[in-house]
């Protein structure tokens, strides 16, 4: 057997011997052994140290929560993949790859959380103005305010505020909750004014501030939660795969299925005949003339 | 408009020059299509897995490992087997520079999103790497040998060694000889009273392969994870993708590595150098007017030169003719029915 390094690079993540498998420093075998959570092999993993122990129970609550969403983009398309009948991995990596900048963008709002820290520090403003600020640039820019909003659950993402809730209780709160908070409150005051209705903290604003605050980077943190989120995908993907119907288009199911040609909208360019190859050349040049294609380029 | 290329080929299945325009309507006979889980649903308010509010479970104290048991199994697991779960999932989310980090290294070098790297390193997990879905299959085959026909499970441990004694997913191998997490691992399963028939099955297996072998070999991770995921009562896809997925966290703290450390991989940057290349020497490429006297057809119209051909491609890497994969043959399921 050959146990020659199949791809080298220099790392301070982990190495491993034959006697042993050790992230940063640590023995995995022996951690386990200790009684030491996945949560807090997180931390190892991406902060080379043990949490506390309220910092592993907020990151507990956290990934218990980002677990399972329902239907949701990656949810789909762990579905849609599956229909297929590849290899359930294939569904779970399509669906953890589904988080961009509209599902779950928790890296960028971590970046727009230093950036803001950062100028509260330079500029000797507190976070307080800092969030008004954050959120007058954003909104006059025509940006979205990052973490706010969730458009299925429009009264609130119920998982948000009882996050911010355990974060303050765990007593683990510190300038992203302060940053984050002010940006909630001048969000919705300015909304007000403009006589918009109310728009609550989403899992971004909520968990990723959390996240943050106990040391995630931001990407670290939002591998967390696009990853966890894999988990209750592939349990949807092993339904469909093991309860469903494959293909996901027969006639024979009571409910119409997902891709039953009737599901199909066309709303692109009429019926046209096929030019000839003798025509072809001729037919392209006053086509590509007349310039009616381009409203269909994408 | 005429008749285009071969479309008033008699044998085609319908009147090509007839067909209908435009989509189907609507299926109003039918119940519309809706999103049908049983895993869980969400309204407005609540995110409902199981029949659990999600909410409520954090709120109540369960965490990540309860919740897989949730999503997965329809059910509270026992505090042991959470602490089970938890054990495993700390022995499984890194392992040094193996596939799935080395995958999502390599896009991260591209620059790509860390979620596609992640997505990337879940892709390693196949029927070799992490092939816990062929293992735990095959102690499921033989496992049934006892069930349904009357073998002990010393035989059947016995007869599972025999015919996959070199089979990358055998679960007993010479890898974890000097590394004893394998066996400590289910010890804990052992003292946390969570193992089952898996992992007594699985002992067999050992002693069997033991006796078989002409090297040293004992229980691996992918044995011992493979067997304690399953007595915790996950299916062997669940345990492959659970695991996969728990992976993807190492991987995605090499994929931040990757980035800070190593340089971007640029398009058409890396040479490979010829010294590692084995293929046809460097020839001349004929003009468009030579190919027809160079060129040969490779169709074959017997099956006997199609058999020749078929070796003879198989001399060639790269080109897939290597590879050879089995398919269900139908006699076998014939005979199972007593119906050949």
């Amino acid at each position: 057997m050959n146990r020659e390094p199949f791809f080298r690079r220099k790392t301070s993540i982990s190495y491993k011997t034959e006697e042993k498998t050790v992230l940063r420093g640590y023995n995995v075998s022996d951690l386990a052994e200790a009684g030491y959570t996945f949560c807090d092999a997180m931390f190892v993993l991406f902060q080379q140290r043990l949490p506390t122990e309220e910092e592993e129970k907020m990151l507990e609550y956290e990934m218990g929560e980002f677990l399972e969403h329902s239907m949701s983009p990656s949810a789909a398309s762990a579905f849609g993949v599956i229909s297929g009948r590849p290899s359930i991995t294939a569904a779970a990596a399509a669906a953890v790859s589904t988080f961009g900048s509209a599902h779950g963008p928790g890296a960028a709002h971590g970046y727009m959380m230093h950036k803001y820290i950062e100028r509260a520090r330079v500029e000797g403003i507190s976070l307080e103005e800092m969030g008004k600020i954050l959120v007058d640039e954003h909104m006059d820019a025509g940006f979205a305010v990052m973490g706010m909003g969730q458009p299925q659950h429009l009264d609130g993402d119920p998982r948000a505020e009882p996050t911010h809730i355990k974060h303050e209780q765990l007593g683990i709160n510190g300038v992203y909750l302060e940053l984050q908070r002010s940006i909630e409150k001048h969000f919705n005051a300015r909304r007000k004014r403009e006589g918009k209705s109310y728009v609550a903290v989403n899992m971004i604003g909520a968990g990723n501030t959390a996240l943050a605050e106990i040391g995630f980077a931001p990407n670290a943190a939002w591998c967390i939660g696009c990853v966890t989120r894999g988990y209750s995908c592939a349990a949807h993907a092993l339904y469909q795969m093991k309860k469903g119907r494959a293909w996901a288009a027969s006639k024979r199911e009571p409910m119409v299925q997902m891709l039953d040609l009737s599901m199909i909208k066309y709303v692109g360019p009429e019926d046209r005949e096929v030019p000839s190859q003798a025509e072809r050349q001729e037919y392209a040049k006053k086509q590509k003339e007349e310039g009616g294609w381009k409203k269909w380029v994408l | 408009m005429g008749v285009i290329g071969n479309l008033d080929d008699p044998r085609l299945n319908f009147d090509y020059s007839k067909r209908e325009r435009g989509t189907v309507p609507q299926d109003k006979k039918r119940d519309p299509f809706q999103w049908v889980s049983e895993v869980a649903y969400k309204n407005v308010h609540r995110i409902v897995t199981r029949g659990y509010d999600t909410t409520e479970l954090v709120e109540s104290g369960y965490g990540l490992p309860d919740i897989i048991f949730v999503d997965f199994q329809a059910r509270i697991p026992l505090i042991e087997e959470t602490q089970m779960l938890n054990y495993l999932m700390v022995l499984s989310l890194d392992d040094g520079l193996s596939s799935p980090a080395a995958i999502a290294r390599i896009a991260g070098s591209s620059t790509t999103l860390l979620t596609q790297a992640c997505g990337a390193s879940i892709l390693a997990f196949g029927h070799a790497y992490g092939a816990f879905d062929a293992f735990g299959k095959m102690l499921d085959t033989y496992l049934a040998l006892v069930e349904n026909e009357g073998k002990t499970t010393t035989e059947a441990a016995e007869l599972l060694a025999k015919e996959h004694l070199d089979a990358v997913h055998l679960g007993v191998s010479d890898l974890m000889l000097k590394d004893p997490a394998a066996k400590r691992a289910v010890a804990r399963a052992e003292k946390l009273g969570v193992s089952g028939k898996y992992i007594a099955f699985m002992k067999e297996v050992v002693a069997a392969a033991q006796k078989l072998s002409d090297k040293p070999v004992d229980l691996d991770m992918l044995g011992a994870t493979g067997a304690i995921m399953m007595d915790l009562g996950f299916s062997s896809d669940a345990t492959w993708v659970i695991v996969a997925i728990t992976r993807s966290f190492g991987a995605g703290a090499h994929w931040c590595e990757e980035v800070e450390r190593e340089p971007q991989r640029r398009f058409g940057e890396d040479l490979t150098p010829k010294e590692d290349y084995d293929g046809p020497e460097d020839r001349s490429i004929p003009t468009l007017e030579e190919r027809k006297k160079v060129a040969s057809a490779v169709e074959y119209k017997t099956p006997e030169e199609w058999k020749k051909g078929f070796e003879e491609k198989q001399k060639m890497y790269g080109t897939g003719w290597r590879i050879i994969e089995d398919v269900v043959d139908p006699r076998d399921s014939l005979k199972k029915q007593g119906k050949k």
